[in-house]
């Protein structure tokens, strides 16, 4: 708690001073980053990193470090896409009931994104590989992949000339629109516009707020929590009561990178609702945020939202920056950065001794 | 009375308790002489070890004084860490030897003293200056180490005797020996003495912290009881009985060692068929070694087999590849008739064997997690996905009541507890979950008296009335001989046996022990 808290306070000067050499005002920059955190569009971010922050959430207590979550929430959209606009496209008759294609996709893509981590999991498990450089690398595997499908099979027919898929169908998608009010008070204005975000992002409120209540009940719970609860700081105990720890390995990571999909397909059925070209340009990087929520959070289930509220604030901190006039939108990696490094540092510190000799 | 009368270190009203509200130091007084060697007594979670551990730097009290011997004078210190205590002389030797094993022991000499008084002892002329101080050191006390050996390649009590040496080389003047001499072989365990006896000479304190009686009464000359975190009393050795001193560690628990001393045999006992059946069996050890080279055995149901002999013959190697954690090399292992070489420890647990492992922190628990979820993992009581809680929470709370865990409850992290309730806790989960048969390496180690001699009688009724098959390896000669109703003994990876452990002398099993 306290390191976290100082993280983010250091991490916040470090910024303010790394900024303030470029003739920034700290007072125009710290405001900026304070309004960041009341403005309405924090809402998104602070429910896809909730629902990403509890997948990390559950791999990290094993000890195993997921940081594959960017490539597991992207992957987990290519079976929601080829269900809603190949085999299920309403304007060739949809065989089946809308709500049973959105459930395909999702189940689709928790369970193709479960693979997906369970591969890390299993070069981890079977051939000692680390699974930090892995994760990282199949998030580029699943970048490239995704690029060839939407550059090739499953380019878009009606995309006015842009290279990407088509935009799934209205039926198949989850957001929920409010309609455009004019409030004259501006609290309640401001009020207003944060129930549009909530109820455009209903299914991000309903997804993350089952991720919360799944974690807690696996660990709570389970025998499988108990197991990756233990793997976390003593794999050799399980190992001696006859448990197979490269299984529970595997099966730990399929698990983080199910809950994942089930993030990712949600976020394409809601906001994303196609797939562009050159994705690791575009995205918003929430898999490698996540795991920023996970750390701050110390593993403790209770406080990912409120670590996702702040990472989510931080980020957008670059829009309000901008906003301002303060400079550019690489402000919020300088910051989000700076947070981070801080917090390492800090974590080194104090479960080691450095010592200066010369 | 040996001492001059110097006091070297003298604690006032130490006070120290831990999250959860344990006290483990209610307010401890005590004065060490130097040229003495005084034996700590006292039952696990007794204080013992956290006194000394306030003493080396490593848990800070919450009240009372700590004065040092400075040049003479008695003067007050905050000692916040180890290399801090070796500065005024105070040394801690602890049960586990603290060696870097792929280091040589010159080397890891020379890692302590770099940080301490030699800069550049860690340098090529560095390490070899410290190998002539050892062999200076090794020549006066009458020890044979060779400081360019790899500490992987020495025995227990080499390893014990370098710890010793490091000591000395980093000039510690009060030595705190934390269960030292408990696993020694006898022989071995004269042999420290004449070492230990020669250091008083030296005016050096010696601070034995011990649950070993006998231990205390042979070779100190003052003992202290500690009790609940206090100091019942401090008394010459020769003006008290051991009868008297066990008294006042444990109270009326006392009792339960008078059973402890009588075994019930095979008389009348009808064994059953064979549980466990090991043939032919090789293992390597860690380095690739030839651990265990051919060992037969049989283990029936009620029966208990206790393998004697000193550390590193084969015994932790032996264990391991009974219950599936280590791959043999040849031979085979079967369990209630069915080969399981080679298959894993999750055959073996599935069949109702439980293990107790000679390092029980690294393959007996993990003292991050609870008591409770400690105990889950064996016991493991499950309704589909779901662990059965309650039942596992009254189960958890059973046992530790039993075993007398001396802990705030079955929530407190196991890290909380003393070492020797961790013990505890590691032993119940492993005796009490077991439906066929235990295996069981050094289950008492760490252990006070009255806790081991529950401990034992708890094993012994799980085979006579559960019927289990009980295969245990002890370093301690007096519980293989008291406990087993067939005795082998482990030498160089070879099992030596069946001996019958009431027509077999003593001395015959320890000279197989040594040969």
């Amino acid at each position: 708690m306290v390191v976290s808290g100082l993280s983010l306070l250091l991490g916040l000067l470090i910024y303010v001073a790394i900024i303030g050499t470029f003739g920034v005002s700290p007072l125009d920059a710290l405001t900026s980053v304070a309004r960041a955190f009341v403005t309405p569009t924090v809402v998104k971010d602070l429910l896809v990193l909730s629902m990403l922050g509890y997948a990390l959430l559950v791999a990290f207590k094993a000890s195993l470090w997921n940081i594959g979550g960017e490539g597991q929430f992207y992957i987990s959209m290519l079976p929601g896409i080829v269900f809603t606009l190949y085999l299920f496209n309403p304007e060739q008759g949809g065989a089946i009931p809308p709500f049973a294609v959105v459930l395909l996709s999702v189940i689709g893509g928790s369970l193709l994104a479960a693979a997906w981590a369970a591969l890390a999991g299993a070069i981890k498990a079977y051939l000692q590989i680390d699974e930090v450089p892995v994760t990282v690398i199949m998030n580029y595997v699943v970048y490239y992949l995704l690029n060839f499908l939407v550059w090739g099979p499953l380019k878009g027919k009606r995309t006015y000339g842009y290279l990407r898929t088509d935009e799934i169908p209205s039926v198949y998608r989850l957001n929920f629109r409010l309609p455009m009010l004019y409030i004259s008070d501006p609290a309640l204005s401001f009020l207003y516009s944060i129930a549009r975000q909530v109820a455009y992002y209903s299914s991000f409120v309903v997804g993350a707020s089952l991720a919360a209540v799944f974690v807690w009940w696996v660990f709570k719970f389970t025998k499988l929590g108990l197991y990756i609860r233990i793997m976390g700081s003593n794999p050799n105990y399980l190992r001696a009561t006859g448990v197979n720890t490269r299984v529970l390995a595997v099966a730990t990571m399929a698990l983080s990178g199910a809950m994942v999909g089930f993030a990712g397909s949600l976020y394409l059925l809601t906001e994303l609702g196609r797939l562009p070209y050159e994705l690791e340009r575009q995205t918003a990087g929430y898999g490698y945020l996540a795991v920023l929520v996970a750390w701050l959070s110390l593993l403790d289930y209770r406080l990912v939202p409120l670590s996702a509220y702040i990472v989510s604030a931080l980020r957008n901190a670059g829009t309000t920056i901008q906003v301002a006039g303060l400079g550019g939108v690489e402000q919020t990696l300088i910051l989000i950065g700076s947070v981070l490094l801080v917090y390492s540092l800090t974590r080194f510190l104090i479960e080691y001794e450095v010592r200066v000799e010369w | 009375m040996h001492h001059d009368g110097r006091v070297a270190v003298s604690v006032k009203d130490l006070r120290k308790s831990f999250p959860g509200g344990v006290t483990a130091l209610d307010g401890v007084s005590l004065d060490i002489h130097f040229g003495e060697i005084l034996a700590l007594l006292g039952e696990n979670g007794s204080g013992k070890s956290t006194l000394v551990k306030v003493l080396y730097g490593i848990y800070a009290p919450d009240s009372g004084e700590v004065r040092v011997n400075i040049g003479g004078k008695l003067t007050r210190v905050l000692i916040n860490e180890p290399i801090e205590a070796m500065h005024y002389g105070i040394v801690l030797v602890s049960q586990v030897p603290q060696l870097i094993d792929k280091l040589s022991v010159a080397e890891n000499l020379a890692i302590t003293l770099s940080s301490l008084k030699w800069k550049g002892a860690t340098s090529l002329s560095g390490v070899s200056r410290v190998s002539s101080v050892i062999e200076k050191e090794c020549e006066r006390l009458g020890l044979k180490i060779d400081p360019n050996e790899k500490v992987y390649n020495l025995t227990y009590t080499l390893k014990q005797q370098v710890e010793l040496l490091r000591a000395l080389t980093i000039g510690a003047r009060v030595l705190l020996l934390d269960e030292v001499l408990t696993y020694l072989p006898t022989r071995e365990k004269k042999r420290f003495y004449d070492i230990l006896l020669k250091l008083r000479k030296e005016g050096r304190s010696i601070v034995l912290i011990t649950h070993k009686l006998p231990e205390a009464f042979e070779v100190s000359d003052r003992i202290a009881v500690m009790r609940n975190g206090k100091i019942l009393g401090v008394v010459n050795a020769g003006e008290i009985t051991l009868q008297e001193v066990r008294s006042m560690m444990f109270g009326a628990a006392v009792k339960l060692l008078i059973n402890d001393k009588t075994p019930s045999r095979k008389a009348g006992k009808t064994l059953g068929g064979e549980e466990i059946v090991v043939e032919q069996l090789h293992v390597k050890d860690d380095y690739g070694r030839d651990a265990v080279r051919g060992v037969n055995l049989v283990v029936r149901k009620g029966e208990i087999v206790g393998i004697a002999g000193v550390a590193g013959n084969g015994q932790r190697e032996l264990l391991e590849a009974v219950v599936g954690l280590r791959r043999p090399e040849r031979g085979i292992v079967r369990i209630a008739g069915l080969d399981i070489t080679k298959r894993g420890a999750r055959l073996a647990r599935s069949l109702g064997v439980s293990f107790i492992p000679d390092r029980p922190l690294e393959y007996g628990c993990s003292v991050d997690h609870s008591v409770l979820d400690n105990m889950a993992v064996p016991f493991s009581l499950t309704n589909g996905l779901l662990l059965r809680w309650g039942r596992l929470r009254e189960i958890a709370e059973k046992v530790i009541g039993e075993y007398q865990v001396v802990a705030p409850g079955v929530d407190a992290s196991l890290k909380s507890l003393s070492g020797g309730n961790i013990m505890k806790v590691v032993v119940s989960k492993e005796i009490e979950s077991a439906s066929r048969a235990i295996v069981a390496h050094n289950p008492t180690r760490a252990l006070d008296e009255v806790s081991a001699a529950f401990v034992r009688q708890r094993i012994r009724s799980r085979a006579e009335r559960d019927r289990l098959a009980v295969l245990m390896a002890s370093e301690d000669l007096d519980e293989v001989l008291r406990m087993s109703d067939v005795v082998y003994v482990a030498n160089s990876g070879r099992l030596y046996g069946p001996l019958d452990p009431e027509s077999t002398p003593r001395e015959e099993v320890e000279k197989l022990m040594v040969m």
